[in-house]
């Protein structure tokens, strides 16, 4: 990945009670980019996204270790001020959530709690993000009529402009177009288009097409793993693990069965393919090996190799702070050391 | 062939109804019975006046003394209810965890308080005034009737916080503000309505309670004028005039039920007109 990173995630885990729902996620987010988080219900896009902004810790029984730095700060670090944290996120959720007052008094509501005061300023602010969310031609009129009587759509505008009002940094959207009309959607999505250079965006999405149309960089999880990141060309098309292609053709994914597993922890590096060779040797064509290796950089190593001697990697995964498991499908033909 | 399940349906359906006339008759019943014996004792001067004519709560003047003393009394009771409910259910709300044993276990003694009959409130409400050294007054009564209406309030606003979406609180949070921004810019108006009838409601068991005011407050011919006298209610004045021998003042005895009851038929319009107000800008 290029460019500067905004948010740099190192060794998240995050449990609810005592389920796992992030398993040891460590990425990081670029500067000024949009970021998908794609992947099936439940795996985490979530929770990832809402672990930026410390929304989590409103869950009751939420347990999160690890590390999440924002310009370099972790925000997990107790002496981290929240709100001054939340304020340079704004967030969208699923559906738009409007407060329980005007639509000048929805956006001015940000600022105000932050302390601006100043009735000329508020007025500018309002009408400047209402313009960038695009809704000012529809509402200039009514600007102090209940927020609540806008349509759907709107709303989420609404909502976009109340979260730009606090002027954050980072853009996080919870599958801010799922509960709209695709005109309203579609609204959304341009404004995405024009946000994206200057703040760094960060949305889950359930809508692989959403994904290819917005993303620049693409992060995808699978039941708390992650499974695959990289520029959004090419995790959407050309996938490098089994799991990623599944889902982005739209197939079940499914666990591939394992017929041999090598542990090569604590094992030389140097030993490491002389190892894997005894045992890819017994096991058939297309049969699975699953190896499990100690640090990232044996990680990669291993996998650039064996790919190079011509098996396929169907995956590549974090399972704790130090070990990467693998599998490796064999493919017997090109097999020659 | 008879259709088992259609008679099923029809005999549930007139029970059900049955239930609702006999909840919607006995108010109309009610009404009914004081407004035959009490409103040809209704005058202006019951409403206009102070007991005159040498009885105790007597065959003249009006019942200015309980009315007044009744709602000085409820509002009283209903402020002081309200800043400490307030305060209890937000913390409640937004400041424990939702499934802690602490709010468990709040929630569950403001069940147990709420079926305290009210007379045990009041001999409570007399033992503190008697370690206090207060004397029965407005003082002792306000104070009595805001602990009896306390679980009654926060518990209805307990019931409509727990309703509030959770988006809402996580939408406030996300722009960066603090549990205590969240609970009075967002929460509160949210929940408005809800707090606005759970007041009012708690105000009218408050203005018609009897027990709770009977040790604390007393009872007094003159109008409320000072925290520290006793008070006069209407409760209270039902009481000793249907306990009177005499038919007039048994009779003014029903036109004062008449009165409490129309306070509280208004407070309780009032309330649905406030809450229908208060409810233009709640998200639904």
């Amino acid at each position: 990945m290029e460019g500067k990173t905004h948010i740099s995630v190192r060794d998240l885990s995050v449990f609810y009670g005592g389920a796992r729902v992030l398993n040891n996620i460590s990425i990081n987010i670029p500067d000024k980019k949009l970021t998908a988080i794609i992947g099936p219900s439940g795996c985490g896009k979530t929770t990832l996204l809402k672990s930026f902004n410390r929304i989590i810790d409103l869950q009751d029984g939420v347990r999160v270790s690890g590390q999440v730095l924002v310009d370099g700060e972790d925000i997990y670090d107790p002496k981290v001020e929240v709100t001054h944290l939340r304020k340079k996120m704004g967030l969208l959720l699923q559906r738009p959530q409007i407060l329980p007052m005007s639509i000048y008094e929805n956006v001015v509501y940000g600022p105000r709690i932050h302390g601006v005061k100043d009735k000329k300023k508020l007025d500018g602010t309002v009408q400047c993000y209402l313009k960038v969310s695009g809704l000012w031609n529809e509402v200039k009129d009514r600007l102090h009529s209940p927020a609540s009587r806008l349509s759907i759509g709107q709303q989420q505008r609404l909502c976009l402009a109340r979260g730009l009002a606090v002027e954050p940094e980072v853009i996080l959207g919870d599958e801010p177009t799922s509960a709209l009309d695709p005109i309203s959607a579609e609204r959304i999505e341009q404004r995405f288009l024009e946000l994206k250079s200057q703040y760094t965006v960060v949305l889950v999405t359930h809508n692989l097409r959403q994904a290819k149309r917005l993303a620049d960089y693409v992060i995808f999880l699978y039941l708390g793993d992650l499974i695959e990141h990289g520029t959004a060309d090419q995790v959407l098309k050309n996938p490098r693990y089994l799991k990623t292609e599944s889902y982005i053709n739209g197939e079940f994914i499914e666990e591939p069965e394992i017929h041999r597993e090598l542990n090569l922890k604590g094992t030389a590096c140097s030993d490491y393919f002389e190892r894997a060779k005894h045992t890819l040797e017994k096991i058939a064509h297309s049969q699975v090996l699953k190896v499990v290796v100690e640090h990232e950089q044996n990680a990669h190593e291993f996998e650039k190799t064996m790919i190079h001697k011509g098996h396929r990697v169907l995956e590549v995964k974090r399972i704790n702070k130090t070990d990467w498991e693998m599998l490796i499908q064999k493919q017997n033909n090109v097999y020659t050391i | 062939m008879i259709n088992k399940r259609k008679i099923e349906e029809n005999i549930f359906r007139c029970f059900m109804m049955a239930a609702t006339f006999v909840v919607v008759g006995t108010l109309a019943f009610i009404l009914v019975t004081i407004c035959i014996k009490g409103l040809p004792a209704l005058s202006l001067d019951m409403l206009i006046k102070t007991p005159k004519g040498g009885y105790y709560i007597g065959k003249e003047g009006g019942i200015l003394n309980a009315i007044l003393g009744s709602i000085v009394l409820g509002i009283g009771a209903t402020f002081l209810a309200l800043i400490i409910s307030l305060p209890l259910v937000f913390y409640l709300n937004l400041y424990v965890k939702k499934k802690s044993t602490f709010a468990l276990l709040v929630r569950f003694f403001l069940d147990v308080l709420w079926g305290i009959p009210s007379i045990v409130y009041g001999a409570f409400g007399f033992t503190l005034m008697v370690f206090l050294g207060l004397r029965a007054s407005l003082l002792a009564g306000i104070v009595t009737v805001a602990l009896l209406i306390i679980p009654i309030m926060s518990r209805s606003m307990d019931e409509v916080l727990k309703l509030i979406p959770f988006e809402l609180k996580e939408a406030s949070f996300a722009l960066g503000s603090t549990r205590l921004e969240t609970a009075v810019k967002v929460i509160f108006r949210q929940a408005l309505p809800g707090i606005v009838t759970a007041t009012l409601i708690a105000f009218g068991r408050g203005i018609g309670d009897a027990a709770a005011v009977l040790f604390t407050a007393s009872f007094t011919d003159s109008l409320p004028y000072s925290l520290f006298k006793p008070v006069a209610t209407l409760p209270l004045a039902i009481f000793f005039q249907l306990g009177t021998p005499f038919p007039e003042v048994q009779e003014r005895g029903y036109a004062s039920a008449l009165v409490l009851t129309g306070i509280i038929f208004l407070i309780s319009i009032f309330a649905r007109i406030l809450s229908k107000k208060f409810s233009k800008r709640v998200i639904k």
